[in-house]
């Protein structure tokens, strides 16, 4: 392929990596100042600079209220590279990174902020021979969203610039992606209004993470998995996501709006059921894989009255007790949360995917704060043999094989299987086979944020969520959340003490389905 | 009187045929740490005295590739036959916490003695994991089909070859027999790879990209020793650009653009340099360089074009061949780059000879 033909103008990009090439583009990062930039935005794009993975002439641009200078935002900058940066910190390498970081400081409604920035852009273009790519990472709270969009467009950043063929101009957009249906799909039109949806990239940073995108290798790469992945040969299947920590921080004010069910479960837990639950997509392409994606949430059945909320779902609040050997305080006791609170800091789910692959499958999902332990996994609990053989003896076997894949910490995959105790008599224990990540590969694995942001350069929208993804995700929690408003108390918050396992309703959900909750 | 080898440092010696006993019995005595392997990773020398230092870089290697490591050296000069083995295992900890350790066999074979190296190596594998072959020095007699029949990658450094254009058709010749099974990864071509990701990256800039039809002169400062490399650079270049050789006379190249064009291609040598020190491209009123002083862990990439002077720096290749291994490790695949740029390296390498 020669150069100019077929779009290619980079003849050595080809073959040097097996996946979307990055280009080479302007950063802009809204909300600049905040913790977000400084502690993953800033330490992804320095460690792929380390990989040798950023393109070469990409510039960054803090975009942000405060009155900084460059030299004071590279410094804040370089600071906490230090501490958290994946690969530690390289003072060439920084130093090379940072003389391209900038900051532009304008209030979030200022249209004419916007104005001099879109002049800085080409400026800086202008100054570096940059072709004129432009990719926006909203990362300012989200009550800007809207006026960054709208003014981005006002001043015609939101668009291609007509001058230049081939270039681009993507917005990411950084979680809460709306906070009910209603604000989703409001978000969703000024967004699409904007940018257009192939340049819309909804971050999501749990796909980001490698065991995440280890599911689908998993399921269509292992031959002896996807025929077992259904409802002859799967029980039921747990994601757990417990963290052990509570409120520290500040965290409670936002949170004591949000709550478990919206902060976590529309997004980060929804999107790995799809991932587990989807049909083999046609091809990897990034519709492709989201096709499949959707057409799960779309199939979750829906639970839209309060009986069916009070019988498939259980809302907790922690109240005081011990984590880690220390007393902590209870959810209405946190810093910032409401003593009357009606929030969930707790919650499980029974999900049912009407699918001919899934029907009769529960899909049992739970997170809570003030958990013995922070994990997140997916465990796959596969049905018993048939009561025949050892079945038949006193005790039968243990219990059925558990394929668990966990996402945090401590990636990795375990298999629990039966094995014969030795000895002279037939006693069978569950034994584990056990994969590591961090046992078996040494090397430390990208940060979520490192791949997505090279795919949103590359153009790879794979591991980001769709418009239709996101407000069908929407749709199925938004019922269960009017239905907790329209019962208020009816529907009772479930108690449990800080460092349980969470509220004994949980555990009689599934007792109800002769189930029990895994341990971690 | 036979040379003496020094074997301090190589761990417990065992007894051949008790090596899978001594193994178990050592990971009982420890239960505190966890035995992970990948694959297995096989390091052979015919120079019994790389054996101590092969050793220490399995220590490295292992904090980023759990393996079953199996080091062989053969002391060819020897006139008794007779084999000694050493068991010992790498142990590291884990984010902090969890000690992995990589268990290793050390074997010196004294003398010749038909098959023992295959059978050597056949009789220590972990079964249904990998087999990586890292063959160090000169590919000898040893080198033969029984044994590369069942390696999945084979790892070799070209830079230590007396006849680069000979050990290249051997390789050739055992791919083919292999039938595409065996991944072969020469260290010299991994110490381009920073190279060429920076051509690539410079190349994303579109003032090279509107200067690249015009490149009419390549110069390449190289290391003497390292001399496959920086022909593997210009052949990857070359390949990639679609450019084919037209002359090559008293160190002088030339090469052919598609369109036609006339591109020259001048070599500087330096034995204190890097293995690649730099390399110019140049068109008219554009220059594409990277640079790197011996021993420095960056790469200084720069574009002048009239007023617009852009500059970056990325990493570099590392220079012992452990941390080239590992990186190749690291990056797996099927090197079918390597295999693209094969033919026309193999036309620069004899046209160089």
């Amino acid at each position: 392929m020669t150069v100019g033909e077929g779009g290619v103008s980079n003849p050595f990009r080809e073959d040097l990596v097996s996946r979307n090439l990055a280009e080479a583009c302007s950063v802009v990062i809204f909300g600049a100042t905040g913790d977000l930039t400084h502690r993953k935005l800033i330490p992804a794009l320095y460690n792929l600079a380390v990989d040798g993975e950023l393109p070469a002439g990409v510039q960054i641009l803090g975009f942000a209220r405060r009155d900084w200078s460059d030299e004071f935002f590279r410094e804040g900058l370089e600071k906490l590279n230090r501490q958290v940066s994946r690969t530690g910190h390289d003072d060439g390498i920084w130093e090379s990174l940072a003389s391209n970081i900038h900051y532009h400081q304008s209030e979030f409604q200022d249209e004419d902020g916007y104005r001099r920035l879109s002049e800085r852009l080409d400026e800086i273009d202008r100054e570096r021979g940059g072709k004129g790519n432009r990719l926006f990472y909203i990362a300012s709270a989200p009550e800007y969203f809207d006026d960054i969009l709208l003014n981005l467009k006002k001043v015609g950043l939101s668009q291609e610039r007509p001058d230049c063929e081939g270039c681009w101009s993507r917005v990411i957009v950084e979680k809460p992606f709306g906070t009910t249906l209603a604000t989703a799909q409001h978000l969703n039109e000024v967004v699409n209004g904007t940018f257009q949806e192939k340049d819309t990239y909804r971050i999501d940073h749990y796909l980001g993470k490698e065991t995440a995108q280890n599911i689908m290798v998993l399921r269509f790469a292992n031959a002896i998995f996807e025929p077992m992945w259904n409802k002859e040969h799967i029980d039921h299947i747990q994601i757990t996501c417990a963290e052990h920590l509570g409120m520290e921080g500040g965290r409670g004010g936002y949170y004591d709006k949000s709550g478990a069910l919206r902060d976590m479960v529309q997004n980060h837990l929804l999107q790995l059921l799809s991932l587990v639950a989807m049909e083999p997509p046609t091809d990897l392409s990034a519709d492709g894989v989201r096709d499949e994606k959707v057409k799960v949430i779309r199939s979750l059945r829906q639970w839209d009255t309060p009986e069916l909320v009070a019988e498939n779902v259980v809302r907790g609040q922690y109240v005081s007790g011990n984590v880690n050997g220390t007393e902590v305080p209870g959810y209405r006791e946190e810093d910032r949360v409401n003593p009357e609170s009606e929030t969930e800091a707790y919650v499980a789910l029974r999900c049912m995917v009407d699918t001919w692959r899934w029907s009769g499958v529960p899909f049992y999902v739970r997170m809570g704060k003030r958990l013995p332990k922070k994990a997140t996994e997916i465990s796959i609990h596969f049905k018993e043999t048939p009561s025949v053989l050892f079945n038949a003896l006193p005790g039968g076997v243990p219990a059925g094989n558990v394929l668990v894949i966990r996402i945090q910490p401590d990636e990795g995959i375990s298999l629990m299987m039966n094995s014969k105790l030795p000895g002279t008599t037939l006693r069978m224990e569950p034994v584990k086979m056990d994969f590591h990540y961090a046992s078996s590969f040494g090397k430390s694995s990208p940060e979520a944020y490192e791949r997505l942001l090279l795919d949103a350069m590359a153009g790879d929208a794979t591991l980001f969520a769709r418009r239709d993804e996101v407000e069908e995700a929407w749709r199925f929690i938004d019922k269960i959340h009017h239905a907790w408003n329209k019962m208020g108390r009816e529907i009772p918050i479930a108690e449990y003490p800080a460092g349980s396992w969470g509220p004994r309703e949980a555990d009689e959900m599934l007792a109800k389905d002769s189930r029990t909750w895994r341990r971690l | 009187m036979s040379e003496v080898i020094p074997t301090e440092g190589l761990g417990k010696p065992v007894e051949v045929g008790a090596i899978d006993g001594e193994l178990k019995k050592l990971w009982e005595a420890d239960e505190a740490s966890t035995n992970a392997s990948l694959m297995n990773f096989l390091v052979y020398t015919e120079d019994p005295h790389r054996l101590l230092r092969n050793t220490e870089m399995i220590q490295n290697l292992t904090r980023e590739h759990a393996c079953r490591a199996v080091l062989i050296a053969m002391n060819r000069k020897a006139t008794d036959v007779k084999v000694e083995s050493w068991i010992t295992a790498h142990c590291h900890l884990a984010h902090g916490k969890k000690s992995i350790c990589s268990e290793q066999i050390a074997f010196l074979l004294h003398g010749n003695s038909l098959g023992r190296l295959r059978n050597t190596v056949f009789a220590h594998l972990n079964s249904d994991l990998p087999l990586v072959f890292w063959w160090q020095g000169e590919l000898s007699d040893l080198f033969e089909e029984r044994l590369y029949r069942l390696l999945n990658r084979l790892i070799f450094d070209s830079a230590t070859w007396t006849d680069p254009l000979a050990g290249f058709r051997r390789i050739a010749e055992a791919r083919e027999e292999s039938k595409g099974r065996m991944v072969t990864q020469d260290l010299s071509w991994t110490r381009s790879y920073f190279y060429r990701l920076a051509v690539a990256r410079l190349f994303d800039e579109p003032t090279a990209q509107k200067a690249f039809p015009e490149i009419d002169q390549v110069r390449i400062e190289g290391n003497p020793q390292h001399r496959v490399t920086v022909l593997l650079f210009l052949a990857w270049i070359s390949t990639r650009s679609g450019w084919s050789l037209s002359d090559c006379q008293g160190g002088k190249w030339t090469f052919l653009s598609r369109e036609g064009l006339a591109i020259s291609v001048n070599f500087e040598w330096d034995e204190r340099a890097a293995p690649i020190a730099g390399m110019v491209m140049s068109a008219p009123g554009c220059e594409v360089k990277i640079e790197r002083e011996a021993g420095s862990d960056h790469l200084c990439q720069s574009i002048s074009a009239g007023e617009h002077h852009v500059v970056s720096r990325g990493p570099a290749d590392a220079d012992e061949p452990e941390g080239l291994v590992a990186s190749q490790l690291s990056r797996g695949g099927k090197n079918t780059l390597f295999l693209t740029v094969f033919p026309q390296f193999m036309e620069i390498l004899k046209r160089s000879e």
